[in-house]
C-alpha cells in the first residue's frame, strides 16, 4: 500500500468524522499504529477540525442553566457511582440486617415462648407442690385444731372435776366391789354436793360394757333403791353428772339393760358404798 | 498542534478520569458551545438539542475511562459521541413522528431530490457553512453520510447511484471539505 495515497484517500476524514465503515475503521486504526506518518496526518486533520468547530460554534448557544443541570446530574451519579461500590457493601449487610431483624424478632419470640413454656412448667410444678403442701398443712392444721379442741374439752373436764374436788361441801362416797360383783376389782366414787344435792359419778374402775348393757346408779333411800341415772362412761378421768338426790344412805351400781331398769338386778351389782356421817 | 495543548489535554483527561469536577467544568465551558453546534446541525430543535447535549456530557463524564488517546483527540471522541447521540435521536420513532407531523411533504421530497434540507436557522453553523460551498452532488452525500448517519450502501440505494460512485464522491467531498476547513 502506498502510504501517501492512503493518506489522501479520504479515509482520515471519514474516520475522524465517524462516517467510515467498521471495516475501514479497523484497517485505519491498525495502519495508524504501524505508520506514524498516517497518525501524524490524522492528528493534523483532527486539530484542524477541532479548531474549525471551536471557532464556528454556531449562533445558538446552550442555555446557561444547562451547565447546572448537567453538574447536578453528574454529582448525583457521582454520588451514586463511587457509592455503588461502597453503598452496595453497606446495602448488602443492610439486607441481611433487615431480614435479620425479622429473624431476630422471630428468634426472640421463639426464645420467649420456650422461656415462657419452661417457666410455666416450673411454676405449675411449684404450684402443684405448694398446693399439696398447703393441703397437708391445712389438714394438719385441722387435726391440730380438733386435737386442740379435744384438749380444751379435756381441760374443761379436768377443771370441772378439779372444781368438784375442791368444793368443801362435797361428800365423797367410795364404792367398792361387792363380794358378789362380776368384776371383783371394780371401783367407783360418788361426789355428792351436800348443799344442792347434785350427784357426780367417777368411774374409777368399771369393766367395759357390751353394747346392749349399761351401768345404772342407784341411791339407797331408807332401804329402797332409787334410780340415780344411767352411767355414760366417757374416756379419761371424768365426772358424770347424775340425778339430783335429796336423801340417801348408800349408792350402788348395777349393770342393766340399755336404757336402764325400774328396779336394780341384785345379781348384777358391781359396787356399793355407804354414805358416812 | 502545540506541545502545550497536548500536555494540557493529557492532564485534562487524567483529571476527568479521576472524576474531577473542576476539570469537567473546564471541559464544559470550553467545548459545550462547539458540541451544541454539532448537535444542532443534526437536530433542528433547540430543546431536543439541549437534552442531547446534557446526555452527551453525562456520557463523557461516565465513559471517560473508555477514551483511548492513541485513537484520536479528546475532541474527536466527544464529536463522535455528540454526532452519534444526535443521529440516534434523529432516528428515534418519537422524533420521526413529530417531524412527519410538522413537515411531512417537503421533507420526503427533499431527501431524494438533492435540494438542500437545511433549515434557515442552522444554515450558518459549523460544517453547514462549508457544505454550502461544495458541489450539490457532493453536498447531498455529506448530508446523508454525516448529518443523517447513513452508510455508503444506504446512500447508494437512496440516491440510486452505484456504491463505487458514492465512495468516490464522498472521498472527493471530504478532501474538498478539508481544504475549506483550513
Amino acid at each position: 500500500m502506498n502510504i501517501q495515497d492512503y493518506i489522501l484517500s479520504g479515509i482520515i476524514e471519514s474516520y475522524v468524522l465517524g462516517i467510515a465503515s467498521p471495516e475501514d475503521r479497523a484497517e485505519f486504526e491498525s495502519v495508524c499504529a504501524s505508520h506514524p506518518e498516517v497518525r501524524k496526518a490524522r492528528d493534523e486533520f483532527e486539530a484542524t477540525l477541532e479548531a474549525y468547530f471551536m471557532n464556528h460554534p454556531g449562533t445558538i448557544k446552550p442555555a446557561s442553566e444547562l451547565r447546572d443541570k448537567i453538574f447536578a446530574e453528574i454529582n448525583r451519579t457521582a454520588d451514586d457511582s463511587p457509592k455503588r461500590e461502597t453503598i452496595i457493601a453497606p446495602i448488602y449487610p443492610l439486607q441481611p440486617v433487615k431480614r435479620g431483624w425479622w429473624r431476630f424478632v422471630a428468634a426472640a419470640a421463639i426464645i420467649l415462648l420456650l422461656g415462657s413454656t419452661v417457666l410455666n412448667y416450673y411454676f405449675f410444678t411449684q404450684y402443684k407442690e405448694y398446693s399439696i403442701k398447703y393441703q397437708e398443712l391445712s389438714s394438719s392444721q385441722i387435726q391440730m385444731a380438733s386435737a386442740n379442741q379435744a384438749l380444751q374439752t379435756k381441760l374443761q373436764d379436768y377443771e370441772s372435776a378439779m372444781n368438784l374436788m375442791k368444793n368443801p361441801a362435797m361428800a365423797i362416797i367410795k364404792m367398792n366391789s361387792v363380794p358378789s360383783s362380776p368384776s371383783p376389782n371394780s371401783l367407783a366414787t360418788v361426789y355428792w354436793d351436800t348443799r344442792n344435792k347434785d350427784v357426780y359419778l367417777l368411774a374409777n374402775n368399771l369393766p367395759a360394757t357390751v353394747t346392749d348393757k349399761q351401768y345404772q346408779l342407784w341411791a339407797i333411800v331408807d332401804g329402797k333403791p332409787v334410780d340415780a341415772g344411767l352411767v355414760e362412761i366417757k374416756e379419761g378421768l371424768s365426772f358424770i353428772k347424775m340425778k339430783n338426790i335429796q336423801r340417801a344412805q348408800a349408792f350402788a351400781i348395777t349393770l342393766e339393760k340399755k336404757g336402764g331398769s325400774d328396779a336394780p338386778t341384785p345379781a348384777a351389782m358391781y359396787v356399793l358404798g355407804k354414805v358416812t356421817g | 498542534m502545540a506541545v502545550q495543548d497536548l500536555h494540557s489535554e493529557r492532564e485534562l483527561v487524567l483529571l476527568l478520569k479521576e472524576k474531577n469536577n473542576k476539570a469537567f467544568g473546564y471541559l464544559y465551558d470550553n467545548y459545550s458551545a462547539a458540541l451544541f453546534g454539532i448537535i444542532h446541525q443534526i437536530i433542528d430543535d433547540n430543546e431536543l438539542a439541549s437534552d442531547i447535549l446534557q446526555e452527551v456530557f453525562i456520557n463523557i463524564w461516565r465513559r471517560i475511562e473508555t477514551y483511548d488517546p492513541s485513537k484520536g483527540r479528546l475532541f474527536t471522541w466527544m464529536l463522535n459521541i455528540a454526532r452519534n447521540a444526535s443521529i440516534d435521536t434523529l432516528r428515534s420513532k418519537n422524533y420521526q413522528n413529530s417531524k412527519k407531523n410538522q413537515e411531512l411533504p417537503d421533507d420526503v421530497n427533499n431527501i431524494g431530490s438533492g435540494t438542500p434540507i437545511i433549515q434557515a436557522n442552522i444554515d450558518n453553523i459549523g460544517l453547514r457553512k462549508i457544505l454550502e460551498r461544495l458541489k450539490p452532488e457532493h453536498r447531498i452525500l455529506i448530508e446523508l453520510a454525516y448529518f443523517k448517519g447513513y452508510t455508503h450502501e444506504e446512500i447508494s440505494k437512496i440516491e440510486s447511484i452505484p456504491l463505487g460512485t458514492v465512495k468516490t464522491r464522498i472521498r472527493n467531498a471530504l478532501l474538498q471539505l478539508k481544504e475549506y476547513l483550513q
